[in-house]
């Protein structure tokens, strides 16, 4: 068995909505393996969202302890942390969320600026990022002038630019197309036997899930079925994929 | 350095709002700081530091009661006293008494000592001698003859109205200097007219030897004319200058407190365009802090934002502001108010003012949209894209 890049012991977040206190993950513990390709899913709710946060670094526990590769996230400060996550995370959002007065081209290289780079490795890295996701030919391309799909792929560029070893997507095809949404399935495949890349993936589409390796099913903040992928491709299969999110 | 693009893209975002605030910096800074320069202008020595050595005595009780003119050697021989000349105002009216003819007329006494005390200017047409030697001539600023286009030797007509007489004068010589929006005739002529006049003055203009002087030579003359029938009251030429401006009542509060009052309002429109800019973009903030950027970062990019902005703004005031200058001093020359002219140039001092009022708004306007959008959870953020 390979080495756990994500530990989560005995995880608690809580929201307090005026005097109400929410528990939206309840002492959940669970591992991710380095290079892992893992599926969150479960109904609205059920903290799929949260647990990516958290893993991710943007959002911090109320109890219980996040150890990421060689950092405890929960325990690091605000500084250090957005430090961290630049180095050790790329994330992808449903929306995409490119910053729309920038070409491509300066939406990757935007997490390479808070580093030590001269600019002409920046570019040189920026190239490379929007080579692997098959964008070269839109780099002077503004947000609106690109496709949906398109701008995911811009999105995943970025999150790979400063080359982290873990990859964390919410909903990376909820607002795509099939055909679309099905090359950024290939492409974060693609990513993970390719470049290595550990990721967690939160989806309500089995059709998303089926291609991870590792499908957690979360309801109501805690763990309600973890299963790992038996097929001949180490995917888990829609057929099984399918039954978790219909709660079987 | 390297968030400069992305702070300049940011404010191309929305140009014609970019635009519009950057036009409510402009306007305003511009008037901010011609208003700073008249300010400035009437408490300006115009004198270029000779005012220094200058003296006004006058009566007492206010610049309306006259002097005996018997004054002059008790004054003259005072020691530090180098020269002395008694003046009047005449006031009058030339063509009629509409503003836009509108200019101080001065009668001298002593015309043969008048340029040896008003010594920052010079004759550039005809000649001092020419002047003194005609009873009737007249002495003339250099940009007054340019804006009724008089000539040498030209009769130029001034009806009183202090005194009730129509005065005949001759232009004889024309000078140059910080004010020449200014005529000066021999006193002589309106005692000829007025012969009850004769033996008054407005005031005494003197010249004295050091600064020194100046400070003590007050005390002396009005010591001496204490008990007289006559008090003088003996003030330094600025604090002479003064008195004319308090007549205006207090021009310092009034024009401060419209300087402040535009400063808030620059303020209050860059604010709003800053807060719109802030919120407009809270989860494009919380994807730059997902991707690394610190809160200092962010509140980095919101205020340089502001200060792009107020810069670029203040900038565009104070250039236009700088170039329209000579053009407004040129304008004001050639009007009633000519004589505030003489004070009117780029004071550092008003610069420095622009420069602090655009550094303020810069500040001020993108402080508190900065802190909140570097203060707010990055899952609060995020979440808005729902």
């Amino acid at each position: 068995m390979a080495e756990p890049l994500i530990k989560i012991e005995s995880v608690v977040k809580q929201y307090t909505r005026d005097t109400q206190v929410l528990t939206v993950l309840d002492g959940l513990s669970l591992e991710v393996e380095k290079g892992d390709f893992v599926a969150l899913m479960g109904p609205s709710g059920s903290g799929k969202t949260t647990l990516l946060n958290l893993i991710a670094g943007i959002d911090r526990p109320t109890r219980g302890r996040i150890v990421v590769g060689d950092a405890e996230v929960s325990a690091m400060g605000e500084g250090a942390l957005a430090k961290w996550r630049s180095e050790n995370v790329g994330f992808i959002f449903q929306l995409y969320n490119l910053v729309p007065v920038l070409t491509a081209f300066e939406n990757v290289e935007l997490p390479l600026l808070l580093t030590r780079l001269t600019k002409k490795e920046r570019r040189k890295q920026t190239e490379t990022a929007l080579g692997v996701v098959g964008l070269s030919d839109r780099m002077d391309h503004y947000p609106r002038q690109l496709s949906g799909g398109q701008e995911q792929r811009v999105a995943i560029a970025r999150a790979i630019a400063t080359d982290p070893a873990l990859l964390v997507a919410d909903e990376p095809t909820g607002d795509l197309d099939a055909k679309s949404g099905e090359e950024i399935l290939v492409l974060l495949e693609r990513l993970h036997a390719e470049f290595g890349k550990t990721i967690v993936m939160v989806t309500h589409d089995p059709k998303a899930a089926a291609r991870a390796h590792r499908l957690v099913h979360l309801d109501k903040g805690v763990l309600k079925e973890d299963v790992r992928a038996k097929g001949e491709k180490g995917e888990i299969g829609i057929a099984a994929a399918a039954a978790i999110a219909a709660g079987r | 350095m390297k968030i400069l693009p992305l702070i300049l893209k940011n404010l191309l975002r929305k140009k014609t709002r970019s635009a519009l605030t950057i036009a409510s910096i402009v306007l305003p800074l511009f008037v901010i700081c011609l208003l700073g320069t008249l300010l400035r202008a009437l408490e300006a020595d115009p004198s270029g530091g000779k005012g220094m050595y200058r003296l006004i005595v006058r009566h007492k009780v206010s610049i309306t009661n006259w002097l005996p003119g018997a004054y002059d050697p008790k004054i003259r021989t005072l020691p530090g006293v180098t020269e002395a000349v008694r003046m009047q105002w005449f006031g009058g009216a030339y063509i009629d008494q509409s503003a836009k003819n509108q200019f101080a007329r001065f009668s001298v006494t002593d015309v043969d000592r008048f340029l040896r005390v008003y010594d920052e200017v010079s004759v550039v047409e005809g000649s001092e001698a020419d002047w003194v030697g005609d009873r009737s001539g007249l002495l003339v600023g250099r940009q007054l003859m340019k804006r009724y286009g008089w000539r040498l030797g030209q009769k130029v007509s001034f009806k009183g109205d202090i005194y009730p007489i129509t005065l005949e004068l001759t232009v004889r010589a024309v000078f140059a200097g910080p004010d020449e929006s200014g005529v000066y005739f021999h006193h002589a002529a309106i005692e000829e007219a007025l012969p009850r006049v004769k033996g008054y003055v407005g005031w005494y203009w003197l010249k004295t030897a050091s600064v020194a002087d100046t400070e003590r030579i007050p005390r002396q003359i009005d010591a001496m004319f204490e008990n007289s029938s006559a008090p003088t009251r003996t003030e330094t030429e600025k604090e002479f200058q003064s008195m004319w401006v308090s007549m205006l009542g207090n021009v310092k509060l009034l024009v401060g407190s419209i300087t402040t009052i535009i400063g808030v309002v620059i303020l209050l429109i860059a604010a709003n365009t800053m807060a719109m800019a802030a919120r407009e973009r809270v989860t494009e903030i919380a994807v730059l802090r997902v991707l690394g950027f610190t809160k200092e970062k962010v509140l980095g990019l919101v205020l340089g934002e502001s200060f792009a902005l107020s810069m670029i703004g203040g900038g565009l005031g104070l250039g236009l502001f700088v170039l329209l200058l000579p053009g407004f001093r040129e304008g004001l020359v050639n009007s009633p108010m000519g004589a505030f002219a003489a004070g009117i140039r780029l004071f550092p001092e008003v610069l420095a003012l622009g420069f602090g009022v655009t550094f303020a708004v810069g500040l001020l306007a993108g402080l508190v949209p900065a802190v909140r959008s570097a203060q707010r959870p990055i899952t609060e953020g995020l979440r808005q894209v729902a």
